[in-house]
């Protein structure tokens, strides 16, 4: 492992927001409306205007933009800190089941809930309700005899997820015309319903899964050698992981939520810079938020702008430019380890 | 009556002509043999066992006077027409209906709106020798030959020409007088979020032409496109429609862009009636031009537009 100096750290992170706020910028003058950059930044700067540019920008661009960079962020730093925790490369924030749950919840709501008197406004509310019944699930299972393994959590997970996914076949099966184009957005991942309040809830867990990640990032470097390795050099290891899996699962459930499953970037993410950076936590979290964040911003405008008036589901999009990308870094560092 | 034909009906018939050549045996075969040709008759001119699998044509057939026809519809049609569904089977949803719920009513007809699943059906059900026939509805014309279609098969020609006439007749009239009016643009919301809207080569596109609006969807270069909220704010519509049926109320919903408000109408539109490619079409283009042109007096004894 690279030695982390300040220099080094300051310097990622540096190049890491750069990135971010390039995309940003991207995101902001780019849009089906045509509408020029200069005319964009004009509107940004004159927030108390009205008119089809104020709205354009925001009230339609803005929050999109932010949902699309808290949501790629917590994805990101959940897949960092679940590969990591469950020593699996194959982690992704989807793979313990909270996702499923989630989606659970969410489709029921969508299914069901012209019978129960809801509207599809309620359907992030239930999946959140989803993703944090399937976290106390995963914890009940998991932490049998006072130990989280991270075998049971996987099987835990693998097992739930697939009770899910034939919950959600179910309720498709049954549903109507409209609730089946909402069902499949939301297994594909989709922003295009982005509003402010959704942004803050997804942040506010964002910066919590966030500050426990950064502050335990040292810990995530002894877990990935072993729990007894992690032991014998003094970590809490038990009381660490309760609270990685509590905090992670928590910042995953709210952003599936409002997105539904964007795949790919909880993966690659973290890989990719794991390929750059090298392992070290303390290093890959805070990068993988940033660049986790700039890669959803950039594939969700390409999602709504390449068709012009027309819309993509963000999800096609990650998969599509997140494959072949990784692949091609896979390749040409094939040398260094991409495992934790 | 040639014999060689009597001998297919009756492989016994040389042993009864032999022993009876008398009147009672012609008799007899004369018998079947009308009725024969009558049953085949009927079975050209209209089914009697029909199972409708489209809430468009279950509609045309009930408003035809054919509704005693259907012996089985689907859960879309059965939500439609709740007194048709007491008395007929509910034979599964637009997408899986049930083979063995259909055949077990054996109908002598089931009609069909074709789709990927359904014509995979409708060669199951040929297989096991049941009559099908598929109706697109597309656009407006498709509709209207429906009607027509329909009509023949129950046995119900004139009350479809009725229908027919009368649709062609609100055509007519709203094309002549909406040639003084101007044009407005409109965008027709089905669905808010996700926002699905109607656009180019639909029935509700051609009715949208016929009430006297152009329809800004129509460039998005789909029969129901997928838009983006950004679009349709841009695209600053004169008159939007929405047809969602969401419980939030259309002021609410639509003032968190506050440009599509100040610059054009939102009128909120029941969709039962012009989202369904069925009998009504002059009523739904009635509704959609009073929605479009409030002040113009078009509708005569017409109920006023759903707007609220």
């Amino acid at each position: 492992m690279k030695h982390l100096t300040a220099g080094r750290l300051g310097a990622v992170l540096l190049a890491s927001l750069g990135v971010l706020v390039v995309c940003l910028a991207i995101g902001l003058v780019t849009g089906p409306s045509g509408i020029s950059p200069g005319a964009a930044l004009d509107a940004l700067l004159h927030p108390a205007e009205s008119g089809a540019l104020a709205d354009i920008v925001w009230r339609i661009r803005v929050p999109r933009l932010l949902l699309a960079a808290g949501v790629g962020a917590s994805l990101a730093v959940a897949g960092v800190i679940f590969q990591a925790l469950l020593r699996n490369p194959l982690a992704d924030p989807f793979i313990l089941g909270v996702s499923g749950g989630a989606a659970l919840g969410g489709i029921s709501v969508l299914v069901l809930g012209t019978w129960i008197g809801v509207g599809a406004g309620a359907a992030p509310l239930a999946a959140f309700a989803g993703a944090i019944g399937t976290t106390l699930l995963l914890y009940g299972m998991a932490a049998v005899r006072g130990r989280v393994s991270a075998t049971q959590l996987l099987l835990t997970g693998v097992v739930f997820n697939a009770f899910a996914s034939a919950g959600i076949v179910f309720l498709a099966s049954i549903a109507g015309l409209a609730d089946g184009s909402r069902i499949f957005l939301w297994l594909i991942g989709n922003l295009s319903a982005a509003r402010t309040d959704m942004g803050i809830v997804v942040g506010v867990f964002l910066v919590v899964g966030l500050g426990v990640a950064l502050s335990l990032a040292r810990g995530l470097n002894l877990l990935a050698l072993g729990d007894e390795a992690a032991a014998q050099l003094g970590m809490a290891v038990e009381r660490q992981k309760k609270i990685l899996l509590l905090a992670t699962s928590l910042m995953v459930g709210a952003a599936v939520s409002v997105s539904g499953l964007v795949g790919f970037v909880g993966l690659i993410v973290p890989h990719l810079l794991r390929l750059v950076l090298g392992p070290d936590h303390r290093l890959l979290v805070p990068a993988s938020a940033l660049l986790g964040a700039a890669f959803l911003v950039l594939c969700d405008t390409l999602a709504r702008s390449l068709l012009g008036g027309r819309e993509l589901p963000v999800g096609a999009i990650t998969a599509l430019v997140g494959g072949p990308l990784f692949l091609v870094l896979l390749r040409r560092n094939s040398d260094r380890s991409f495992t934790a | 009556m040639p014999t060689s034909a009597c001998r297919n009906l009756f492989p016994a018939w040389p042993a009864v002509a032999r022993r009876r050549r008398d009147f009672a045996a012609w008799a007899i075969t004369l018998i079947s043999v009308v009725s024969f040709h009558a049953l085949e008759a009927r079975a050209e001119a209209s089914a009697e066992r029909v199972v409708s699998l489209a809430p468009s044509l279950t509609a045309i057939l009930v408003t035809l006077g054919a509704g005693d026809l259907l012996v089985g519809i689907d859960e879309v049609s059965a939500r439609q027409q709740p007194a048709l569904a007491q008395r007929v089977r509910v034979v599964g949803g637009l997408f899986n209906p049930s083979l063995e719920g259909v055949v077990a009513l054996e109908p002598d007809l089931v009609v069909f709106v074709p789709s990927a699943e359904q014509r995979n059906f409708q060669q199951r059900l040929s297989a096991v020798g049941i009559a099908t026939e598929a109706f697109s509805n597309l656009r407006f014309e498709d509709v209207l030959e429906n009607i027509e279609r329909l009509g023949r098969l129950a046995g119900r020609e004139p009350a479809a020409r009725e229908r027919i006439d009368a649709i062609r007749a609100v055509r007519a009239q709203l094309e002549a007088s909406n040639r003084a009016v101007e044009t407005p643009r409109v965008v027709m919301v089905l669905q808010r979020d996700p926002l699905f809207v109607v656009g180019g080569g639909s029935f509700i596109d051609d009715m949208i032409a016929i009430a006297g609006a152009r329809n800004l969807a129509a460039e998005l270069g789909d029969a129901y496109p997928r838009a983006s909220i950004e679009w349709l704010v841009a695209a600053a519509p004169e008159v939007l429609i929405d047809m969602d049926a969401s419980h939030e109320p259309a002021p609410a919903y639509w003032g968190r862009w506050p440009a599509l408000g100040a610059r054009g109408r939102i009128v909120h539109l029941d969709p039962s009636l012009v989202t369904l490619p069925g009998p009504h079409l002059d009523r739904a283009m009635q509704r959609l031009a009073a929605a479009l042109h409030p002040m113009a007096p078009f509708e005569r004894g017409a109920p006023p537009a759903g707007a609220r």
